[in-house]
């Protein structure tokens, strides 16, 4: 019987003796990638229990068990190391785009608060907010330093906020800036997610649109995983509280997560979003899996989808009042 | 001065304030996840947490733990390597062949295994122990902390392989990583009859106790394979 194991390739004979045996050579990276297609091929496995360190050494692989063990060590250290560094996959970049964009989301919009809070008391009237108010401040500074040609001009002049003092004003420029540069990176980090979903998940970009794509992929955790997850789990995708508690308690399922934010939904009438989410997960679901297994654009995948909505919406024209108040009465019944 | 008694063979109770358990610093003067390090008569002392370690709970709820000075162990849901650092204290003249299937706790995992000899890493799915067959001997002591709803699957895949016959399997059942919904009890009931009966020869389980307070809703379990 043949035998591979990471040191060599051992014939044994039917009580698990070693015949004769070819050793690899002690070249730490040499068996490391061998022990990587090992792991993959798992062909002639070791019989159960076979004592790999005694094999070892009555083969002459090794000396010692010390040494055995030190070189063991030192291969297996190897093999991690080559797999990690393999594991940086293309959707594990998208996902840390994703949450280095929610990152900043949180940040410029806590600080855009606080700038506009801020730079109230001196320019109140401005009517400005966020990235405008941002660039703003940091273009001019105090609303003295406005030229005439500027729509705001008229307001600043009357103002009734107090005098930026220099100080303040060197305080204020800086931290605008920062936020701008914030805004800044919001876009540069859109724009690559935008052009990477388009390489890695064209099919799913394009029915999901790439944010919302690249956020499911992100709470699935991979692409793989999200193409291994059926439609039902994807449309409720973000709604994990709502869904535990239904499956706890008596709570009613949630009818959609994330994918919420997806026009077809959050634009439908709220009777019909619940059959909409479902038929959107079911697209979605398929064009998740064409792009792990071919990453070959749909176009067909669209269409089927807009018929589908049509048709959900064409039968669904009224909210159904009364279809309600029968369902309620059994489940009354079936309490007791 | 800190009071030293020893719970089991390498695990020890030092009282330095208050009671806390530890183990011997394999890797003396340096600290793994943040944990005291106490210095008594030229030994040091590396401080425990049972509520980060399902293994220390389970030293704490009085499980008769069968690790040795040269135990050889299968550590199935390595993770960054809080608890396999104690245990790679308490093997010390052993082997921990460390199993994690996820890349991003092996990168943190690797520091610890490259400063401890005993320690082999290994990234695969430990409910295929085929893909580690080449490189793992058979072993003393199977622990497993996967959180995964075929734990007890695993669990008979690996001691079929890889455990002797009279060797150990201490798990960790978390009930909510089986089922969400249901109670822990009756999870807990059918697991235990699952690593008695689901496969052959079957666990003999000889302690099933209930982390509290230390992890909630989950179950320590020791066994052995039946004879």
């Amino acid at each position: 019987m043949k035998v591979n194991t990471w040191f060599g390739v051992l014939e044994l004979d039917s009580n698990g003796k070693t015949l004769s045996s070819e050793v690899f050579p002690k070249d730490i990276r040499e068996l490391a990638l061998r022990s990587l297609s090992l792991r993959e091929s798992r062909q002639n496995l070791p019989p159960e229990g076979f004592d790999l360190k005694t094999a070892a050494l009555e083969c002459g692989f090794t000396e010692s068990l010390s040494e055995y063990y030190s070189l063991l060590h030192k291969v297996t250290l190897e093999t991690v190391k080559l797999q990690v560094s393999q594991a940086l996959t293309p959707d594990q970049r998208i996902i840390q785009a994703v949450e280095a964009l929610d990152d900043i989301n949180e940040t410029t919009n806590s600080l855009s608060e606080r700038l506009f809070e801020w730079y109230g008391g001196y320019f109140p009237e401005s009517g400005l907010s966020g990235e405008e108010l941002a660039v703003f401040i940091s273009r001019y500074g105090s609303r003295e330093n406005l030229p005439p040609e500027d729509p705001h001009y008229l307001k600043a002049k009357n103002s009734m906020g107090a005098k930026l003092e220099a100080a303040d004003e060197v305080l204020l420029k800086g931290l605008a800036e920062s936020v701008c540069s914030l805004y800044e990176r919001r876009k540069q980090i859109e724009a690559y997610i935008e052009s990477s979903m388009e390489i890695l998940a064209p099919n799913l970009a394009l029915l999901a649109g790439p944010m919302l794509g690249a956020r499911l992929i992100s709470i699935a955790g991979s692409l793989e995983k999200l193409a291994a997850f059926p439609s039902s789990t994807i449309q409720v995708i973000g709604a994990s509280k709502a869904l535990f508690k239904h499956l706890r308690s008596r709570a009613p399922s949630p009818k959609h997560g994330i994918i919420y934010s997806h026009p077809l939904i959050n634009t439908s009438p709220w009777w019909v979003r619940g059959k909409v989410a479902r038929a959107l997960a079911a697209k979605l679901s398929l064009a998740a899996r064409i792009d792990f297994y071919s990453a070959k654009r749909n176009p067909s995948l669209e269409n089927e989808l807009e018929e589908k909505i049509r048709k959900i919406r064409a039968e669904n024209p009224r909210p159904p009042q009364k279809r309600q108040e029968i369902r309620a009465k059994p489940k009354k019944k079936r309490r007791k | 001065m800190p009071e030293i008694r020893q719970l089991s063979e390498g695990i020890f109770e030092v009282t330095k304030d208050k009671k806390q358990l530890s183990t011997l610093n394999l890797d003396p003067g340096k600290v793994v996840y943040g944990e005291k390090l106490i210095s008594v008569e030229g030994d040091e002392y590396r401080t425990w947490d049972p509520r980060r370690s399902k293994l220390g709970a389970m030293v704490l709820k009085k499980f008769d733990i069968p690790l040795k000075r040269n135990s050889k162990v299968l550590y199935l849901g390595a993770a960054s390597g809080t608890t396999v650092s104690h245990v790679s204290d308490i093997v010390s003249e052993g082997a921990v062949y460390s199993v994690e299937f996820a890349p991003r706790s092996m990168r943190d995992f690797i520091g610890l295994a490259s400063r401890r000899k005993n320690i082999f890493p290994i990234l695969a799915d430990a409910g295929k122990p085929d893909s580690y067959a080449h490189i793992v001997e058979p072993v003393d002591v199977i622990f497993q902390d996967v959180a995964q709803p075929n734990q007890a699957e695993i669990a008979a895949r690996n001691a079929v392989r890889f455990l002797k016959k009279d060797g150990y399997l201490l798990l960790s059942i978390k009930a909510r990583s089986i089922d969400t919904a249901a109670s822990p009890k009756e999870i807990f009931k059918e697991e235990v009859k699952k690593l008695e009966q689901a496969f052959e020869p079957g666990f003999e389980v000889l302690t099933a106790r209930e982390l509290m307070p230390y992890h909630e809703d989950h179950l320590g379990v020791m066994a052995r394979l039946k004879k």
